[in-house]
């Protein structure tokens, strides 16, 4: 093996390495599906390029494009990382809580379908389907870059990056930050509704990633020379998702390892199937396209988690902790009984219209402070509507919701849980692949490990947070009998257990208020009911609830006042006693 | 003026092609909810069947009912041996698009390696030139227009006015419901992919006959002009599909005349990212 083959294995080693990592990033941790990454490494790659060479009237004009700087190594490759960040920005309005995952992954798609034609086709900028060639190599003025040392030097800087990309990946991923890219990935609407800023942790990992693949386009592009449209194609993208899902999705080891299974091996193994003059000269390249395609179909067929899954982050539970903690926002303003109590959450004349249907039709409520309030109704009275526009998670037709005295009919799902109105969901909403723990400590507001920055600063910036969100975890989990399954896969719990975590987990985000969706359905009658009372003692400590339920025995013990809702109106409002006396309740019962 | 009308003639071939293949790709998406990325490779799978007929010294159009049949068939198959099986298991939505993706290397690549890289003409003759309304149009380009004006005709009746239509609407609108009022979901699936594969065998080979020559990978920017079409209208919206069609198509072909001829596809990818960005449900559906 004659080490010019064995330097161009690496340096491909160490391209391919930090696209996949990139991807790996987006994809695997943050669930961003971006089918246009090769864009973002195809415009560093041009970037690099033209940061690096002479303008283009050199070397007779015989090609043109933008710019031709002549800057100096390492300028080319940081303007290639830089410029790979920034076009991601145009993205971001893609990656919104609105648009399904699916649809977004196709717009993005056919974004880089079109840039790689029009690449192709605009001369002035792109010198069309020739592409550029004769990119100058960094310092290739001081060295020779035919030279063995100057070879082995690049690949050594090449495979130095990938590691660093590694290192500096691992220190984002394994932060309360990761931990809030996990959750997104698993579930983004109740991510959002826990106080994450979806749109902004996606437009951090679409930069963040771009940026990666935007160097590992310049390297490559200064180590062969030539940049061209043609390399860059859609299916590219594909190649790099092959590797991520094979080496093991979520597991930045797991996409090294793809890196050079996937775009590297391919490229060798091909090199030792004999060419024959009797085979057409596209069947072999066609084939391995069909390969990749194969492969990818059975790895999600046989092995979804790849072959390095994605490690499961155990967290030790100190032996003794106090048990004094506070679980709620603040505790007790001493309420005492009686209707002096001041209004926590204020409905007024709520509409919601789903095309014709008018699913709340000027509901207006108030719910007290320290009540657990029940809100009781036949199927499709509008219970989880209404539910989900006092949380934020549909906008109202009309109408405004105010908490706190505040209005905030316009705020979105995210900014309600950070104001202390925190919701739970009917459907299990569990982060399947966190922990319980985990799922506990994803919910954590103001950590200062939770943002990009605090990422960065490394795990000493954060330590002294991450310890006090685990003692709080802790005493929540011992509260509820759960401490045993603190480093069990959310995903794996039984459906009652499930509905403690969610619990848990809305009181992590340090609540004023909670807004539970049925916390008891299909739920063990022993569970629901340690439920329903662990629920009381919280109003008792200051808590305000207002709950979804059907089961008029579970209203009866625990719910005080209740309200009553048939066909998007608010019928009645009393202690179930005073509701049982008021017979156009018991009809709507009845009749529903 | 006479550049205008032509653009407008070339424009109306194009949106009847691509009505026939955005017509078939949103009744897939809409009833048996796989947004199937491995339509164009489909489409041009079967033009290579027509081709291959072609060859063997028949007519180009009895390679086009070749071609119908083989994707009808196909399609019915990747359904029950790749994309049923996936969903069965319950995978998510944005796995489901990666699969289809897998699905559209092995067809297309497939394709590739059997056919070769180099581009093919059918042989056929274009018949005569008519002159309708200032537009200058051969005889295979009026078929292609009949043809898709057929093929929207008996879309509208399968789904105003059959048993079957109906069904399909219905799974469309709620699997779980429609399974439980009696229809039988499964069935009507099977009958979709087998239908709208039809049609995307239908919609390569004139797709390949409105473009002169071919390849094995012609369909990759054809299949951004039906994604565009489909989400103009609206993902799983029929009468969408059409007006996504003639509005998609007519524009980049005016646009090819008025702009420059490399650029065409970028009305109809800017009208797609708006449509997402915007209104993801189409101008047809419902806002969320």
């Amino acid at each position: 093996m004659s080490s010019y083959y064995l330097i161009n294995l690496l340096i491909y080693a160490a391209v391919d390495g930090m696209a996949c990592l990139g991807l790996s990033q987006q994809f695997g941790v943050g669930g961003v599906t971006n089918f246009g990454f090769i864009i973002f490494q195809a415009a560093g790659g041009y970037t690099a390029a033209i940061l690096a060479m002479p303008p283009d009237s050199a070397n007779g004009g015989f090609q043109s494009y933008i710019g031709g700087w002549n800057l100096p190594f390492p300028v080319p490759w940081i303007g290639a990382a830089v410029v790979g960040g920034l076009i991601a920005l145009p993205f971001t309005f893609l990656v919104g809580r609105r648009l399904r995952g699916d649809f977004a992954a196709v717009g993005l798609l056919v974004t880089a379908v079109l840039l790689n034609l029009l690449a192709t086709n605009f001369v002035p900028a792109f010198n069309g389907d020739a592409g550029l060639s004769l990119i100058p190599q960094p310092l290739q003025g001081e060295f020779i870059p035919q030279s063995s040392g100057y070879q082995w030097g690049f690949t050594a800087v090449a495979l130095l990056l990938c590691a660093g990309v590694y290192v500096f990946l691992r220190r984002i991923t394994e932060s309360p930050y990761g931990r809030s890219l996990r959750a997104m990935r698993d579930n983004d609407a109740v991510a959002d509704s826990l106080g994450k800023n979806v749109l902004s942790l996606r437009t951090g990992m679409l930069v963040l990633g771009g940026a990666i693949a935007g160097l590992s386009g310049g390297v490559l592009v200064s180590y062969i020379t030539t940049w061209s449209p043609a390399a860059w194609g859609y299916a590219e993208t594909v190649v790099l998702f092959a590797a991520v899902i094979i080496g093991g999705t979520g597991n930045h080891r797991g996409a090294l390892l793809g890196a050079v299974l996937v775009p590297v091996g391919f490229e060798e193994v091909t090199r030792f199937i004999p060419t024959s003059n009797n085979l057409p000269p596209n069947l072999i390249p066609s084939l391995e396209w069909v390969a990749i395609g194969l492969l990818i179909l059975v790895f999600l067929w046989f092995r979804p988690q790849g072959v390095l899954p994605e490690r499961k982050r155990v967290i030790a539970l100190p032996a003794e902790h106090s048990p004094t903690v506070a679980i709620g926002e603040r505790p007790a303003a001493a309420v005492s009984a009686g209707q002096a109590r001041p209004v926590v959450l204020e409905a007024v004349s709520l509409v919601r219209d789903f095309g014709g249907v008018r699913a709340v039709d000027g509901v207006s409520l108030a719910v007290r402070q320290g009540t657990l309030t029940g809100l009781i109704g036949p199927n499709g009275a509008g219970k989880s509507t209404l539910l989900a526009i006092l949380a934020g998670t549909l906008p109202a037709s009309s109408g405004t919701v105010v908490y706190r005295g505040q209005d905030i009919t316009a705020m979105p799902a995210f900014r309600r849980a950070r104001l202390g109105l925190v919701r739970t969901f009917q459907l299990a909403s569990e982060f399947k692949r966190l922990t319980v723990m985990e799922n506990l400590l994803s919910a954590v507001p103001a950590n200062r490990g939770d943002s990009l920055r605090g990422a960065i600063a490394g795990k000493r910036y954060w330590k002294a947070d991450e310890a006090a969100a685990i003692a709080r975890a802790q005493a929540v989990l011992a509260r509820f009998g759960l401490e045993s399954l603190a480093n069990d896969y959310a995903g794996d719990l039984s459906g009652g257990q499930r509905r403690l975590v969610e619990i848990m987990r809305a009181l992590m985000a340090e609540p004023g208020m909670l807004l539970l969706d049925e916390p008891m359905a299909g739920v063990h009658p022993h569970l629901a009911r340690l439920i329903g009372n662990e629920l009381v003692a919280l109003c008792r400590e200051g808590m305000t609830i207002l709950m979804v339920e059907h089961e008029l025995a579970i209203m009866d013990e625990f719910c005080d006042p209740v309200a009553v809702m048939a066909d998007g109106r608010l019928l009645a409002e009393g202690t179930m006693a005073e509701l049982r006396r008021r017979s156009e309740v018991v009809e709507a019962y009845l009749a529903g | 003026m006479a550049l205008f009308a032509a653009s407008v003639g070339f424009g109306l071939v194009t949106a009847s092609v691509l009505a026939i293949a955005a017509i078939g790709f949103t009744l897939q998406f809409g009833v048996t909810d796989v947004l199937n990325l491995a339509y164009g490779a489909i489409m041009i799978a079967g033009a290579f069947v027509a081709y291959v007929v072609n060859q063997a010294g028949l007519s180009v159009w009895v390679g086009l009912l070749a071609a119908i049949a083989a994707c009808s068939l196909g399609s019915v198959l990747v359904n029950a041996g790749v994309y049923a099986p996936f969903q069965r298991r319950g995978t998510s939505a944005i796995t489901m698009v990666i699969v289809s993706l897998g699905m559209t290397l092995i067809i297309e690549f497939g394709v590739e390696a059997v056919a070769g890289g180099t581009s093919v003409s059918y042989t056929m003759g274009q018949g005569r030139t008519f002159h309708v309304a200032g537009l200058i149009l051969t005889t295979v380009q009026l078929v292609i227009i009949a043809v898709s004006l057929a093929v929207m005709a008996g879309v509208h009746t399968l789904l105003r006015y059959t048993k079957l239509g109906k069904a399909m609407r219905a799974t469309a609108a709620n699997k779980m419901l429609a399974r439980n009022c009696g229809i039988r979901t499964g069935r009507v699936i099977t009958v979709t992919w087998a239908l709208t594969g039809a049609l995307s065998g239908l919609a390569g080979v004139v797709f390949a006959m409105d473009s002169g020559s071919f390849n094995p990978t012609s369909t990759d920017i054809f299949l951004v002009l039906i994604l565009a079409a489909v989400f103009l209208g609206g993902p799983g919206q029929a009468y969408g599909a059409m007006l996504g069609a003639a509005v998609i198509g007519i524009a980049t072909e005016v646009s090819a005349a008025f702009i420059a001829p490399d650029y065409k596809y970028v009305v109809a990818f800017v009208a797609l990212l708006v449509m997402l960005g915007l209104r993801p449900t189409g101008l047809l559906g419902t806002p969320a």
